[in-house]
């Protein structure tokens, strides 16, 4: 594991987008406590993640799961004391870790999945017969290409991708 | 007008500094100087022999310009200034420079050069002096009498203090008894006394037997010179310092206070009940009430919104003295005082825009006034801390820290008192009843104060349990009537569920309501946190920037006992002081308006610091502005704010300032370009000496210009000193938040600013320009400054000037 400076990591942190706020953070566990992944598992701590992220624990924040554990229910952001975005500060590090190439299987598969056919999830044939049962129209094929060109034009697919051999 | 001569007395420090300045060059340069009758040198002129020299010359010689070249410049000002004045010469007619420290010592390396500065600061002095005028002193009465806003522990503490002192003082209530906030909080930390508990008058101490008494039996209202007017507010302020004219609204209380024997009559025939607020309504009470059982004055009092007066009236029946009067009407009194004090305190923080504690929600969450009530022997539940409810009492009590204070959403700050509250009513709950479970979450506990670790060490010893961690929700239970308090206890890394009969929120302390209208009516400010804002918190805690005017206990910020009644015995020493001679004596070393000039833009009002500065009509159906001279300070804002010139300085004139300019600059004797340094007589300076105090390098091209702020400076100085030669300007004032006037430095950093703007609009490089904002231990700043300032002009080349 390697330790970097915390100022750096920090640094590094409030210079992103959703992550200005963590250095207000004074521990006071207000987040921990009204987290309900907290309430169902011991891997995640909100309170915990943004101490490691505030000693510079790069690794361990980054390259851990944690981060992708939060439901992004914003309990915590509403009802910190300090005004920490605490779920927008996660994004960021997600973001941050993205970058570095740590993207949990899922989220590779959401991407994959965007960039062939337009759609987070696929079209399944269970999610069809369902839309058929609530007299819904059949859904359409996205505009893959248009979508390309977004997501070119937004880095997404660089960022996302980036990894040899990962690329759809 | 009588011939100037000046006197020019240089000093060279016991001939330390004439190892490196040419004393016999600098003697004759002076000399040649027109004006100029009579130089003496010496070894130190502020004191002894040398100081007798400068009253000879001004008695026998007529001198009446005095020029001295002195070490110590600020000691050596005050010294020669008092001499001349006895020996009658105006004390203003003086100028005092500095050779040592701001020229020999750190231009050592460069004797020549130095002795070429001292001469263009010399003549500089000189030509100055040339210019100054007599500045005589003004008499202003101040009546001898203070007004007391608020009657808690700060306010009858520092009437107290003034009225054995001797002034008329009077004591403003807007309660109808006083007290304050103390006389509900049951018992004070650290000493666990009772918190209506007060010092009793000197006087009056040997009647009373001892020293301290319940507010009550202290004697308090026997004091002479005191009045106390309760039920009051101040609706009107007028006046300026020594002499304000202050309206009081006094509600009426229906019963006479003089003739009231507390016998309770009334209240037993009283058909009319409330809630009693006082006891946080907790209980009921009459419309005719007292609170017990200790008050001052011991009179009731009729609650007006509940008494249904003539159509019941059953108390004036009752009442064996006669003492009630259902007529009685607001009445207004006028009071003319010398100075005020503000001792309006703090007030509990409403929780109950903190959605997830359910404050106002759920009767069993309560705030700390309201716990304390309920210990009170005499309150409500008799000290029994119960839960509000169903009247049970509570033996599960969670406290919950920082409600409200610490929290970026509503206050930011730290209360400062909150934690010791909670561990005063935690132990006070274990002692009275050990078997309760009192549990206190927290995310610091604060015991900064003397003896208060003490007590967080009891609270522990007694078992009281200390969770840290914030709770994020308060939850209730109907099916048992019980709340569950969610928190992360954060040192085991767990989330509890704690359950609570009783949960008590330490919420944040804020200042009074009416202070901000208050402040309005006074002129004076508050902070960014609403509490009244003291003139400098270090040095000047009870002074406000209005003279005359000062502030003490929880209005300044939330306090304990002990912390409170120091800062009303200050503010009590600041109002004596101000007013025991029965005037004010001022030298008008102030701020004059030409009224032909003045174009009515309102610039000046606004930005004066002191709110010395008024628009009057002039008559012609124009206006123009006024300054007050008790209220101006001299520093010079309004003058370098004025687009017109239109106000000056008695004493600093634009001339004078020009003259220096032109002084400093005519001679350069080095070899690099010639960058003048206004500085501000405060931070700026103080700079300026401490890097000659201890011997650091400039460049002797660097020329320093005093002016009392550097808020006075305007563009045109700039682009005078540019005119005159100046290859580069610095502006070197006090920090931006350290201003000794408030505002100065900020308006110069505009100013400065502004001059850039305009420089580089006629070709010049506006890098020739640069503020600096420096403090006296910040003198290597200054050496620093002032070097790469001369590099970067050098690099740019020769100014070319059309």
């Amino acid at each position: 594991m390697t330790e970097e400076k915390p100022l750096d990591f920090t640094r590094e942190i409030t210079s992103r987008l959703g992550g200005e706020t963590i250095t207000h953070c004074y521990q006071c566990g207000t987040c921990a406590s009204t987290c309900p992944v907290a309430r169902t598992t011991e891997r995640y701590n909100p309170r915990q993640l943004i101490r490691l992220a505030l000693l510079g624990q790069r690794d361990e924040v980054l390259k851990g799961d944690t981060i992708w554990l939060c439901a992004s229910c914003y309990n915590c952001q509403e009802r910190c004391p300090q005004k920490v975005e605490v779920a927008d500060v996660i994004y960021a590090l997600r973001n941050m870790a993205i970058r570095e190439g740590n993207v949990p299987a899922i989220y590779m598969e959401f991407a994959t999945g965007l960039m062939s056919e337009g759609r987070l999830a696929p079209i399944s044939k269970f999610l069809e017969k369902k839309r058929t049962e609530y007299g819904l129209p059949p859904l359409k094929p996205a505009n893959v290409e248009a979508l390309k060109i977004i997501l070119a034009a937004t880095g997404f697919d660089k960022i996302m991708f980036k990894k040899e051999g990962a690329s759809p | 007008m009588e011939e100037v001569k000046v006197g020019v007395f240089l000093s060279d420090c016991g001939g330390q500094i004439a190892k490196i300045l040419d004393f016999e060059a600098l003697t004759n340069f002076v000399k040649t100087v027109p004006g100029v009758t009579l130089v003496a040198r010496g070894s130190e002129f502020w004191r002894g022999q040398g100081l007798q020299t400068i009253v000879d010359a001004v008695k026998t010689k007529k001198i009446n310009r005095v020029v001295v070249a002195e070490a110590v410049p600020k000691i050596s000002e005050v010294a020669v200034a008092k001499a001349v004045e006895a020996a009658g010469l105006n004390p203003h007619l003086v100028e005092v420079l500095d050779l040592k420290d701001h020229c020999a010592w750190p231009h050592r390396d460069t004797p020549k050069e130095a002795t070429e500065k001292a001469k263009a600061m010399l003549l500089a002095a000189i030509e100055k002096a040339k210019l100054l005028e007599p500045i005589e002193k003004a008499e202003f009465p101040a009546v001898k009498s203070v007004l007391v806003i608020g009657g808690g522990i700060a306010g009858m503490q520092a009437a107290e203090d003034l009225a054995d002192m001797g002034f008329q003082v009077y004591l403003v209530e807007k309660e109808p008894f006083l007290g304050g906030l103390a006389a509900k909080a049951v018992r004070f930390f650290p000493t666990d006394d009772c918190a209506i508990c007060i010092q009793s008058p000197k006087d009056l101490a040997a009647v009373t037997q001892t020293s301290r008494k319940c507010v009550y039996r202290s004697g308090f209202s026997e004091i002479p010179n005191l009045n106390i007017l309760t039920n009051a507010k101040i609706v009107k302020v007028e006046g300026s310092p020594g002499n304000f004219r202050v309206t009081v609204e006094r509600k009426p209380r229906y019963v006479d206070e003089k003739k009231c024997v507390a016998c309770d009559l009334c209240t037993i025939v009283c058909p009319v009940e409330v809630l009693d607020e006082y006891n946080a309504k907790l209980s009921k009470r009459k419309a005719i009430y007292i609170n017990k059982p200790l008050v001052y004055p011991p009179a009731y009092v009729i609650d007006a919104k509940a008494c249904k007066f003539h159509e019941c009236a059953k108390c004036v029946e009752v009442c064996p003295t006669k003492a009630i009067n259902l007529d009685q009407k607001t009445e207004q009194v006028t009071l003319n005082v010398g100075s005020i004090i503000v001792a309006t305190g703090f007030r509990e923080y409403d929780p109950s825009v903190i959605k997830e504690y359910h404050y106002g929600e759920y009767s069993d969450v309560v705030t700390h006034l309201e716990l304390a009530r309920m210990l009170d022997a005499f309150g409500p539940t008799g000290g029994v801390p119960i839960k509000p409810s169903d009247g049970q009492p509570a033996k599960r009590i969670v406290f919950v820290q920082c409600v409200g204070s610490r929290d970026r959403r509503w206050n930011p700050y730290c209360s400062s008192i909150c934690c010791m509250i909670s561990l005063k009513h935690a132990t006070m709950i274990k002692e009275a009843f050990p078997d309760a479970d009192v549990t206190i979450c927290y995310i610091d506990i604060r015991t900064t104060g003397r003896e208060h670790e003490y007590y967080y060490e009891r609270a522990r010893d007694m078992g009281v349990k200390f969770v840290k961690g914030r709770p994020s929700e308060i939850v209730h239970d109907p099916a048992t009537n019980t709340l569950i308090v969610e928190v992360e206890d954060e040192l085991l890394r767990r989330l509890l569920e704690l359950e609570a009969d009783l949960v008590v929120l330490a919420t944040a302390m804020v200042p009074s309501e009416d202070a901000k209208e208050l402040a309005q009516m006074l002129g004076i400010e508050l902070d960014q946190d609403g509490f009244f804002k003291e003139y400098n918190a270090k040095l000047r805690p009870t002074e406000t920037k209005r003279r005359g005017i000062f502030i003490c206990g929880g209005a300044v910020f939330p306090k304990d006992a002990p912390t409170t009644s120091l800062h009303a015995h200050s503010a009590a020493v600041k109002a004596a002081k101000f007013l025991m001679n029965g005037k004010i004596v001022k030298d008008l070393k102030v701020a004059v308006v030409n009224q032909d000039y003045c174009g009515n833009c309102q610039f000046c009002p606004v930005t004066c610091p002191y709110g010395a500065i008024t628009l009057e009509p002039k008559g012609d159906g124009h206006f123009a502005a006024k300054v007050s001279e008790i209220l101006c300070e001299g520093c010079g804002v309004c003058v370098g704010t004025c687009p017109v010139g239109a106000i000056e300085l008695r004493h600093l004139k634009p001339s004078q300032i020009s003259a220096q300019i032109k002084a400093l600059l005519s001679i350069n004797g080095t070899s690099k370009p010639l960058v003048l340094a206004f500085s501000c007589s405060e931070c700026g300076h103080a700079a300026v000496d401490s890097s000659g105090m201890a011997m650091m390098n400039y460049p002797a091209n660097v020329r320093v210009l005093r002016v009392p702020c550097t808020g006075v400076i305007q563009v045109q100085h700039i682009l005078e000193a540019f005119r005159a030669g100046a290859q580069g300007v610095m502006v070197v004032g006090c920090k931006p938040d350290g201003c000794h006037y408030e505002v100065g430095s900020q308006k110069a950093k505009q100013k400065v600013e502004m001059a850039k703007r305009l420089l580089q609009a006629y070709g010049i490089e506006p890098e020739r320009l640069e503020m600096f904002n420096l403090v006296f231990i910040e003198g290597d700043k200054f050496a620093e400054a002032a070097k790469t300032m001369t590099e970067k002009v050098e690099k740019l080349g020769p100014l070319q000037l059309a």
